[in-house]
């Protein structure tokens, strides 16, 4: 595969960037993506969506005197923003010129989980994306500071349960297990204490602020520190320790090259993060240019949402349904905002099952042959219930080929693009699809070279980046 | 209560569209079939099979004449038979045809030919005229048709890449890579290992995702392979696709190829060789069938997608267009039909076709499938003579 193409997938969600990154240099390109600007402008479907204490209270309040006709009613209104929410966030990924700021996004909100499931509340679901997304190549430890005073946080949490004299320790576990430092660093203690410190953090208009009445001002130990700790001394306090940077440096190299992080890699750019005073910035910028030198192509599997982005995008195929998309990535166990647990989606291995790679290659062959993604296609697809066949409707597609080549230049095209590696055999059965006197300016040329495509698709070798 | 009578009765009770695929009803009120159900295999020979040498027109002057260097003796040829004889490494097909079960249509082609194998290839596969272009292959197109929504196991398809013959609308094949691994499915997946830990898992994965492999491992449990086949890759594909026929999968249509038959240089030797993998492999099939008592349910239908040039060149022959096909089982008439092919009167050095391969599919849907091939564009009138 071209550095070009490996790194656009990695990078971003599909080979859409390769070219950019060929013209503008690796360098160039994350300090473009640094740099790019974002939309700050709330979305239209949150105008009516409850916003403050005050606004809660009062759809409680409706919610509890109304008749189950407009219970229903605004159940479902709800429902609504969240689809919007996460449809407004996978077109953001789909269309960024600059699409890395949007990837970090996810990286984050996989690593500060918070479901919208449990938070329900679809504006502060908005504002613990935006933290994200304001601060996704800002530094660690400020990002950490925001998000445990968000009410979406505090919510996912429980922290509105702790309280001074009856401790929840959920919060303050996974700030510690989780969130910065991992498991094996810190002591039972150190979560007793963290938590009183956490005590009384609860819901504000603005972010959490503590409640008076309910909060701990007691003098608590915390790694050996002891004061009078708030949320902000916590974090201050996590990150002067020495095992501080792994974590986190393990997991973005998870998340961008390795399924399976070399740990002397893990020390090597941890060091470095905290020489840089946990700025992400050029902790990413060391990885990049560093690991892009090497050859460590085929070290991960694709992600659902790289799957069906590359797909969409090689495909060329307009008007994507991105209602579709996210009931694809649902399927294929990568929800947005709904992680099953606090620890995030594993990925790694844990992205295909037998059933996961049928439904790959099914959606492969879909696309492949000119019909559109739809959600009512995909409930088949895992039901089995059969589709009237009027129900597709189908359009040309076609892949980007040269086709001034011969079968073998257009199948090392491809294979550049799209594979990792190219075993013999499948390079027999290119041949075999596109054979040598395959001509490439034949009109219907782009049939071949899409089945060409298609056949790719369900290599084992194209679920590797 | 046997299968046919089910599937009347749930015909009845559900007026024979909610349930079951259409297919599968029509097989309850067909009247014709004797015993089960009918299904067709194709052999394609890829590489543009030289017909010239494979059924041999030994009695001709002029096939001695054109080919100097790669003609077949008449002393070696067999099944002598009106002019016509086989290569000597098909000796199994002659005595198929004794024994009245294969027939030969002789110079079956397309108009307007074309040289290339990926194109004709794509022609023979689309059964379009050789200068418009589909997106479905014709039995695909007819797999469409006759399955209600989809029915993954329809078409069988024994090839590392999907066959476009069979690819329609609707997903109603599959391609079976390694028909070994049905064998071995409670054990350990066999992988070979490579040196990236991923990719293993990943092919491990791949290899357990064949849809439609319980209605597989269902029919090879129910049959055994009875009599022993040679080692060849064809052969396999056939044993397998013997098993599955004698356990019942009701699949339609079953597809291989065997490669290899570009014989541009040292064709003598080459074709041989192909020859004999082609006879014995379907020898076996054909004898396995026969003594299960279902050769006359499976007809097997061996192409190539053109002939060769009649005269040779070099030690080779260069791509041609109409040659012989050949039909085995299926209570064919076992006889030979069309003309001898005219080496007097060439296009370009090329023999002119005379029946259109689809006349031949229109015949194998009509008579086999019970199926109006004009559904599917064929505007072929089918060959007749062909089946009893």
């Amino acid at each position: 595969m071209k550095k070009s193409s490996l790194w656009s997938l990695r990078l971003g969600f599909s080979g859409k960037q390769a070219s950019t990154i060929e013209k503008l240099g690796l360098e160039k390109f994350l300090k473009h993506s640094y740099d790019s600007k974002f939309d700050t402008e709330m979305p239209a479907f949150l105008q009516d969506q409850p916003k403050t204490t005050l606004e809660l209270k009062q759809v409680r309040e409706l919610v509890k005197n109304s008749d189950p006709e407009t219970k229903k009613e605004i159940q479902k209104k709800e429902n609504q923003a969240t689809a919007a929410l996460k449809k407004w966030w996978i077109a953001k990924m789909r269309n960024d010129e600059f699409p890395l700021r949007e990837n970090m996004v996810c990286f984050w909100h996989n690593h500060f989980v918070s479901t919208s499931q449990k938070v329900k509340i679809n504006y502060w679901i908005y504002q613990h994306n935006m933290i994200l997304r304001e601060n996704a190549f800002g530094n660690f430890k400020d990002l950490t500071k925001q998000i445990l005073k968000s009410n979406a946080m505090v919510r996912y949490l429980d922290n509105g349960d702790n309280k001074k004299g009856k401790i929840n320790e959920n919060l303050s576990r996974e700030l510690l297990e989780l969130f910065t430092i991992g498991i094996g660093n810190y002591t039972e203690e150190d979560i007793k204490n963290g938590a009183k410190a956490l005590a009384g953090l609860n819901i504000g208009d603005d972010g959490a602020v503590y409640r008076k009445n309910i909060e701990d001002n007691s003098d608590k130990t915390y790694f050996g520190k002891t004061g009078n700790w708030k949320a902000d001394d916590l974090v201050d306090i996590i990150f002067e320790q020495k095992n501080i940077p792994y974590l986190i440096t393990r997991k973005i190299l998870k998340w961008f090259i390795y399924d399976n992080p070399p740990e002397d890699l893990v020390i090597y750019y941890g060091d470095y993060f905290r020489k840089q005073k946990f700025e992400i910035e050029p902790l990413l910028t060391k990885i990049f240019t560093e690991e892009f030198k090497k050859e460590n192509s085929g070290n991960k599997i694709k992600d659902p949402l790289v799957y069906i982005l590359q797909l969409c995008d090689e495909l060329q195929i307009e008007n994507v349904d991105d209602v579709a998309i996210m009931a694809f990535i649902k399927q294929q166990g990568m929800d947005l905002y709904n992680q099953v647990n606090v620890k995030g989606w594993d990925g790694g291995n844990s992205w295909l099952t037998s059933q996961i790679y049928l439904q790959r290659n099914n959606t492969s062959d879909l696309l492949c042959s000119g019909k559109s993604l739809n959600r009512k296609v995909l409930k088949t697809m895992v039901n089995g219930v059969e589709k009237e066949k009027s129900e597709y409707e189908k359009t040309a597609v076609k892949v980007v080929f040269d086709s001034n080549g011969n079968n073998k230049t257009i199948i090392s095209e491809l294979s550049d693009r799209l594979l990792f590696s190219v075993s013999n055999s499948a390079q027999k059965d290119m041949e075999n699809l596109l054979k040598y006197d395959f001509d490439p300016k034949d009109p219907h040329a782009d049939f071949a070279v899409v089945r060409v495509f298609n056949y790719i698709t369900k290599l084992p070798e194209y679920q590797l980046i | 209560m046997n299968r046919r009578n089910f599937l009347t009765l749930t015909g009845t009770f559900t007026g024979g569209m909610l349930v079951l695929p259409s297919f599968l009803h029509a097989f309850g009120s067909q009247s014709n079939l004797i015993n089960g159900e009918q299904c067709i295999v194709f052999v394609q020979l890829n590489g543009g099979n030289d017909g010239l040498n494979t059924f041999i027109p030994y009695d001709d002057p002029l096939y001695y004449e054109l080919r100097t260097k790669i003609a077949l003796n008449k002393d070696a040829v067999v099944g002598k038979n009106k002019g016509m004889a086989f290569h000597p490494s098909l000796k199994d097909f002659a005595q198929m045809q004794q024994n009245g079960d294969l027939t030969v249509i002789q110079n079956v082609g397309y108009p307007e030919p074309i040289r290339s194998h990926f194109r004709s290839q794509e022609i023979w596969q689309t059964a379009t005229d050789s200068n418009k272009y589909i997106n479905e292959g014709w039995l695909g197109r007819f797999l469409d048709l006759q399955c209600n929504g989809h029915q993954a196991t329809a078409g069988i398809n024994l090839d590392s890449i999907d066959n476009l013959a069979l690819k329609g609308v609707e997903p109603n094949f599959i391609t079976v890579k390694d028909p070994d691994r049905f064998k071995v499915k409670s054990k350990e997946e066999n992988v070979t290992l490579s040196k990236n830990p991923h990719l293993d898992f990943v092919r491990k994965i791949a290899n357990s995702v064949t849809e439609g492999s319980d209605e597989i491992q269902k029919a090879l449990a129910k049959s055994k392979t009875e009599i022993s086949y040679p080692k060849t890759e064809l052969s396999k594909n056939l044993e397998w696709i013997a098993r599955l026929i004698k356990g019942n999968l009701n699949s339609k249509v079953y597809y291989t190829s065997l490669n290899g038959f570009d014989t541009h240089d040292n064709q003598l030797s080459i074709h041989e060789r192909k020859l004999t993998d082609l006879n014995d492999s379907i020898y076996s099939f054909y004898s396995d069938l026969k003594e299960a008592q279902l050769l006359q349910n499976v007809t097997v239908v061996v192409f190539s997608e053109f002939g060769r040039r009649v005269k040779d060149n070099g030690n080779g022959t260069d791509h041609g267009t109409a040659a012989p096909m050949f039909i085995i089982g299926g209570n064919n008439k076992g006889t030979i039909l069309g003309k001898n092919p005219n080496l007097a009167d060439l296009d370009n050095g090329d023999l002119k076709h005379e029946i259109d391969f689809r006349s031949v599919y229109a015949s194998l849907l009509k008579e086999k499938m019970n199926f109006d091939y004009s559904k599917i564009g064929i505007a072929n009138k089918p060959v007749s003579g062909l089946f009893a």
